[in-house]
C-alpha cells in the first residue's frame, strides 16, 4: 500500500475515534524539479519533497477542514482532535457530508503519469533552460535582458479514503518550460511571456517554439501606443481568452450561484450565449492537465456540457453544492470548493489569421491585466495590451488601454472561433472574437 | 522535533558546501479560519506549516531544497542537494559555528501569544458582524464573513552565524455583503493586523460590518463609469495600492539587479513630481505588513523609496544585495518555507501634503473619485499598471456626485507619478486587510495613502460619452 494512502486511511481513522460521525482524508506526496536559467548561467534550482494531509471531519451537518504538512502520527492525531473540536461550534447543515455510497472510478489509463518525468535526468532539464535562454536572446537584436527561464516538473501520488468505505489513489506528472523575454524599445522595455505545459516532456512544446513565441510576443510590441476610445470588435487571443472564460467559470461554479454571486442564477435553460458558445468540462480527456480519475470528493470524474449552442444546461457542482441545489454532483470538487476540469470553449473552422483577416477594424487582445471584482453583475474591466486591427490586418502594436463591457454581453456576442485549441493548462479556449466592446484609450 | 544549535550547524555546513553562503528557515504556523455564510458558522477550518527551507548561494546562483521532514537524517540529505548548485568548487572543512541559543526578535506587535484562543472567540465575532450588516441596510441579502488568526513562529540561522528567533501574530476579518438595489451591488470591508484576536474589541465587527454594508449600498445604485482619459482624485487610505502597484513592484531589488524594471539604474533621478514621497517600513507596530525580522534574518527598517520626486532606493533582500554591493533592507520575505525568499514591500505609503481634501475635491470640474480600490496589477518592465475600483463616483463642479461602478484606473507608473498635481493633508493606512502577490507568493502588506489629485488617468469603463 502506497504511504500516501495508509495516511490518509490512518487519519480517517483518528477523526472518527475523535468523536466525527465522518471524515475523508487526502494525502499528496509530490517531487518537484525547477531550474531557472538567466543568461549564459543556472541561477536556481531547486529539488524537493513535499508532503501534505487535508481532512474534512463532519459532526452530522457540521464541517470543519484541516490541512497540514506534520505527518508524525502523533502531530496528525493531536490536530486532528482540534479540527473535531472545532467542528462542535460550526452550524449544522443539512446539505453538508460526503458524497453517498462510493462509487469507484473507472480503471481506464487516462494519460496523467508520463514515464519520462523521471527518466529525464536533471543535467538534460539544466541543459535545455540554458538553451531556452540563449535561443530567445538570439531572436533578435531588440531582446536585451529576461526575467529567466525556466524549466520544472512534478511527480505526485495522491490518494483519497473516506469513511463510506472509498479507497483510491493515483499518480499524476506535469512539467512546465517558459520563458520571459525583454526587448528594448527606445526608452521603454517591453516584456512578454509563453510557456508550454503539459503531463510529460514529449507533450511539451520544443524549446525552439516556446523562444519563438516568446521572443516574438516580446519584439511585436515595439512602438506600441495607446489607441483611440471606441467600440469595435475585440479578438482575445487563446491565452487570454482563456482567461475570460476562467471569469465565465467562476459564474458557473455552483457555490457562486448558490450564494447568489453569479449573474447565470436562475437562467438554467435559457439561451444566455451566442450559438458559437460551447462550453465544456471534461475530466476525462487523455493527458489533460485537469484530467484525474476522481475528483477531491472521490466522485467519479465525467464530461459535461455545460453551455450548448449559448444554451446554459447545467452549473458545475460538487456534492454539498448540487444538495443546495438539488443536482447531482459534476465531479468538480476541488481543495474545498468547486473546481475546473478541463474547461474549453469549442474551437471553430478558422485560423486566428483568418479570423483577423475577416475584422475590418478592431483589436486583438494578447495579454490583460488586471482582475474581474463583479461577479454578481458579469461587469468586465481590464488593462490590456495587443494590435490594433485596420484593413483586416495587424497595423501597430497598442497598449495602456482597458476594454470594458459585462461577460453575459461579450458570450452572447462571441461571432467567430478559431481553430487554436490547446490543453496546456486546466482552463483553455481558442481565440475567439467578440462583436464590440469599449476600448478606453486617449 | 527540536532543532537546536548543534542541528543547524550540521544542515548549514552540509549546505554550505562549496558555496559562499547558506541558510536555513525553520517554520511552524498554525492558523484558524471560522467562515459565515447565511447567518450561520458556515465552516472551520485549521491549518499547520512546518518545515524547513535550506539554501545555498554561489554568486548569482541559488540552489534550494525543503523538506517537511524534520528528522536529522532527511534534513542533511535535503541541505545536500541544496549545495548542488555550487557543485564546481572545492567544499569548506570548517564547521559552521552557531550562539548555542537563537537570539529573540527585538518585541514588536502587539501581542506575541503563542496559544489561539478557544473557537468560541471567533463564532461570537462573526456572528455580530452578520447582525450589524443587515441591520445597517435592508437592502443587504447576502452576507459572507471570515476571521483568521495565526501565529507563525520562524528561526533564521546562517553560515555567517546569525541565529534569530521571531513569533508573529497576524489577525483578519473581513465582511462581505451584497446589496439589492437597481443592480446588485457588492461590498467589501476588512480589519486586522500582526496583534491578536483582542484587536476587535476596540475595533469592533460591527464597525467593519457597517462599512461593507454601505459600500454595497452604494454600489447597488451605481451607474456605469464612463469610458476616457479625466482628472481623478484617489482618497486616502487604500488609494495607497496606486504605490504598491505603480511604483513599489519596480524598486523590489531583483528587478532591479536584473535591470529587468524601468527603475533600474535610476537612483537619484527624478522619477516623480516633487510632490511625491514614498516609503516603505517594516517597523510600523500592529500593521499587516510590519516584521521585527525578514524571513532572512534581517530587522525591519524604514526605508525611503522616493523622496520629492526624486529615487533614493531600493528594497533588497540578501542575495540582491549582496549582488547590488549594498546592505539588505530588511525586505527578504517569503509565503513559506517552500519557496526562495523575494524582495517584497512591507507597509507602503505617502507621507502627507499641504492640501486639504475640500480643496482638492473642490478643484475638479468633471472628473472621477476612487474613493477605494479593490486591487491593482502592474508590469514591471515598462511600468503599466490596472487598478479596480471598490468604491467610485464622478466629480462634477467640485463636487461628488453619482456613484459608478465597474470602474478600473488604467496608465503607466512613472507617467501617472509625474500627474499628482495635488496631495492632501490627510495621509493614513488602509484598513488591514491586503495581501501582495508575486511569482506565486503570498504576503500580507500594509498600504497607505493621503488624498491626491492626479491630472489625467484612462477609466476603463463601458459608457462611451
Amino acid at each position: 500500500m502506497p504511504e500516501s494512502l495508509e495516511l490518509a486511511a490512518f487519519a480517517v481513522d483518528e477523526a472518527l475515534a475523535a468523536g466525527a460521525s465522518q471524515a475523508e482524508a487526502t494525502c499528496t506526496i509530490a517531487e518537484r524539479f525547477s531550474a531557472e536559467a538567466r543568461g549564459p548561467r543556472i541561477e536556481k534550482l531547486e529539488q524537493s519533497t513535499g508532503r501534505a494531509l487535508s481532512l474534512r471531519v463532519f459532526i452530522g451537518g457540521a464541517k470543519a477542514s484541516l490541512g497540514t504538512s506534520d505527518l508524525t502520527r502523533e502531530g496528525l492525531r493531536a490536530f486532528i482532535r482540534q479540527a473535531v473540536d472545532a467542528a462542535r461550534f460550526v452550524g449544522a447543515d443539512p446539505h453538508a457530508g460526503l458524497p453517498e455510497g462510493a462509487e469507484p472510478a473507472a480503471a481506464d489509463d487516462l494519460g496523467i503519469y508520463a514515464d519520462d518525468v523521471a527518466r529525464r535526468a536533471a543535467e538534460d532539464k539544466l541543459e535545455d533552460a540554458l538553451r531556452l535562454e540563449a535561443l530567445v536572446r538570439d531572436y533578435d537584436p531588440r531582446i536585451v535582458n529576461t526575467s529567466g527561464a525556466h524549466v520544472g516538473d512534478t511527480r505526485a501520488r495522491i490518494a483519497l479514503v473516506n469513511s463510506n468505505g472509498f479507497r483510491g489513489s493515483y499518480a499524476a506528472s506535469s512539467v512546465q518550460r517558459s520563458v520571459a523575454p525583454i526587448a528594448q524599445d527606445g526608452a521603454n522595455k517591453r516584456v512578454a511571456g509563453y510557456g508550454s505545459a503539459a503531463r510529460g516532456y514529449a507533450a511539451l512544446e520544443s524549446t525552439e517554439r516556446v523562444a519563438s513565441n516568446a521572443a516574438a510576443r516580446a519584439v511585436g510590441l515595439c512602438g506600441a501606443r495607446k489607441p483611440a476610445t471606441m467600440r469595435c470588435p475585440v479578438i482575445f487571443e487563446r491565452d487570454v481568452a482563456a482567461q475570460v472564460l476562467g471569469d465565465v467559470f467562476g459564474a458557473l461554479n455552483a457555490a457562486n450561484v448558490a450564494a447568489g454571486n453569479s449573474f447565470f442564477a436562475g437562467k438554467l435553460g435559457e439561451v444566455v450565449g451566442s450559438p458559437l458558445a460551447t462550453l465544456v468540462d471534461d475530466g476525462r480527456l487523455r493527458g489533460g492537465l485537469g484530467t484525474s480519475p476522481f475528483d477531491a470528493e472521490g466522485v467519479p470524474t465525467r464530461r459535461t456540457v455545460v453551455l450548448e449552442g449559448g444554451r446554459l444546461r447545467t452549473f458545475l457542482y460538487d456534492t454539498y453544492n448540487g444538495r443546495r441545489l438539488g443536482a447531482a454532483s459534476t465531479g468538480n470538487a476541488s481543495g474545498g470548493g468547486i473546481g475546473p476540469n478541463n474547461f474549453y470553449l469549442e474551437p471553430g473552422p478558422d485560423s486566428l489569421e483568418e479570423l483577423i483577416a475577416a475584422t475590418g477594424r478592431g483589436v486583438l487582445i494578447m495579454d490583460t491585466i488586471g482582475f474581474s471584482t463583479e461577479s454578481v453583475t458579469g461587469t468586465y474591466s481590464r488593462g490590456a495590451r495587443g494590435y490594433a486591427i485596420e484593413n483586416g490586418e495587424r497595423a501597430y502594436p497598442i497598449d495602456e488601454f482597458t476594454i470594458a463591457g459585462n461577460l453575459l454581453e461579450m458570450l452572447a456576442g462571441i461571432d467567430a472561433v478559431a481553430n487554436d485549441l490547446t490543453f496546456d493548462s486546466t482552463i483553455v479556449s481558442p481565440s475567439f472574437r467578440v462583436a464590440e466592446m469599449t476600448v478606453s484609450g486617449t | 522535533m527540536h532543532l537546536d544549535a548543534a542541528a543547524f550547524s550540521q544542515i548549514l555546513t552540509r549546505a554550505l558546501g562549496a558555496g559562499e553562503y547558506a541558510d536555513a528557515f525553520y517554520e511552524r504556523r498554525v492558523a484558524r479560519t471560522f467562515r459565515l455564510q447565511d447567518g450561520k458558522i458556515h465552516e472551520a477550518g485549521l491549518s499547520l506549516v512546518c518545515g524547513v527551507g535550506i539554501r545555498t548561494i554561489s554568486g548569482e546562483r541559488a540552489g534550494y531544497a525543503y523538506t517537511d521532514d524534520l528528522s536529522l537524517e532527511t534534513l542533511l540529505s535535503t541541505a545536500r542537494v541544496s549545495a548542488l548548485i555550487a557543485r564546481d568548487g572545492s567544499a569548506r572543512v570548517d564547521a559552521v559555528e552557531l550562539p548555542r541559543e537563537p537570539r529573540e526578535a527585538p518585541p514588536m506587535y502587539a501581542s506575541p501569544e503563542v496559544e489561539l484562543p478557544g473557537s468560541a472567540t471567533y463564532v461570537d465575532l462573526l456572528a455580530r458582524a452578520d447582525v450589524a450588516a443587515r441591520a445597517h441596510d435592508p437592502r443587504v441579502r447576502t452576507v459572507n464573513a471570515f476571521v483568521s488568526d495565526e501565529v507563525q513562529e520562524v528561526i533564521v540561522a546562517t553560515s555567517d552565524g546569525l541565529f534569530v528567533r521571531d513569533r508573529r501574530p497576524l489577525v483578519a476579518l473581513g465582511v462581505q455583503c451584497v446589496a439589492q438595489g437597481n443592480v446588485r451591488g457588492n461590498g467589501f470591508a476588512g480589519d486586522g493586523g500582526r496583534t491578536s484576536i483582542d484587536y476587535f474589541v476596540g475595533r469592533t465587527p460591527e464597525e467593519i460590518a457597517r462599512e461593507s454594508a454601505r459600500i454595497a449600498g452604494v454600489n447597488c445604485e451605481a451607474r456605469e463609469a464612463p469610458a476616457g482619459e479625466f482628472e481623478v482624485v484617489v482618497g486616502a487610505g487604500s488609494g495607497g495600492v496606486l504605490l504598491h502597484e505603480a511604483v513599489g513592484h519596480g524598486l523590489e531589488g531583483d528587478f532591479n539587479r536584473q535591470g529587468t524594471s524601468l527603475y533600474s539604474g535610476r537612483v537619484g533621478e527624478r522619477v516623480a513630481s516633487e510632490l511625491v514621497s514614498i516609503y516603505d517600513d517594516g517597523n510600523l507596530p500592529g500593521e499587516r505588513g510590519s516584521l521585527s525580522i525578514d524571513d532572512e534574518g534581517t530587522p525591519g527598517q524604514h526605508k525611503v523609496l522616493v523622496e520629492n520626486g526624486v529615487l533614493r532606493g531600493y528594497m533588497q533582500d540578501r542575495l540582491n544585495a549582496r549582488l547590488m554591493g549594498v546592505a539588505s533592507t530588511g525586505s527578504g520575505r517569503r509565503q513559506s518555507f517552500r519557496v526562495l525568499p523575494q524582495p517584497r514591500m512591507c507597509n507602503t505609503y505617502m507621507p502627507p501634503g499641504e492640501s486639504t481634501y475640500d480643496e482638492i475635491v473642490g478643484s475638479v470640474k468633471k472628473g472621477i473619485f476612487a474613493a477605494s480600490f479593490a486591487g491593482g496589477q502592474v508590469e514591471i518592465s515598462k511600468g503599466d499598471f490596472v487598478f479596480m475600483l471598490a468604491e467610485g463616483y464622478l466629480i462634477e463642479d467640485g463636487k461628488l456626485t453619482a456613484p459608478i461602478r465597474g470602474a478600473s484606473l488604467t496608465g503607466n507608473g512613472p507617467e501617472i507619478m509625474n500627474r499628482v498635481t495635488m496631495v492632501g493633508n490627510d495621509s493614513r493606512l488602509a484598513g488591514r486587510y491586503y495581501t501582495c502577490g508575486k511569482g506565486g507568493q503570498y504576503v500580507p502588506v500594509g498600504v497607505g495613502m493621503p488624498t491626491v489629485k492626479l491630472s489625467r488617468v484612462t477609466v476603463g469603463g463601458s459608457a462611451v460619452a
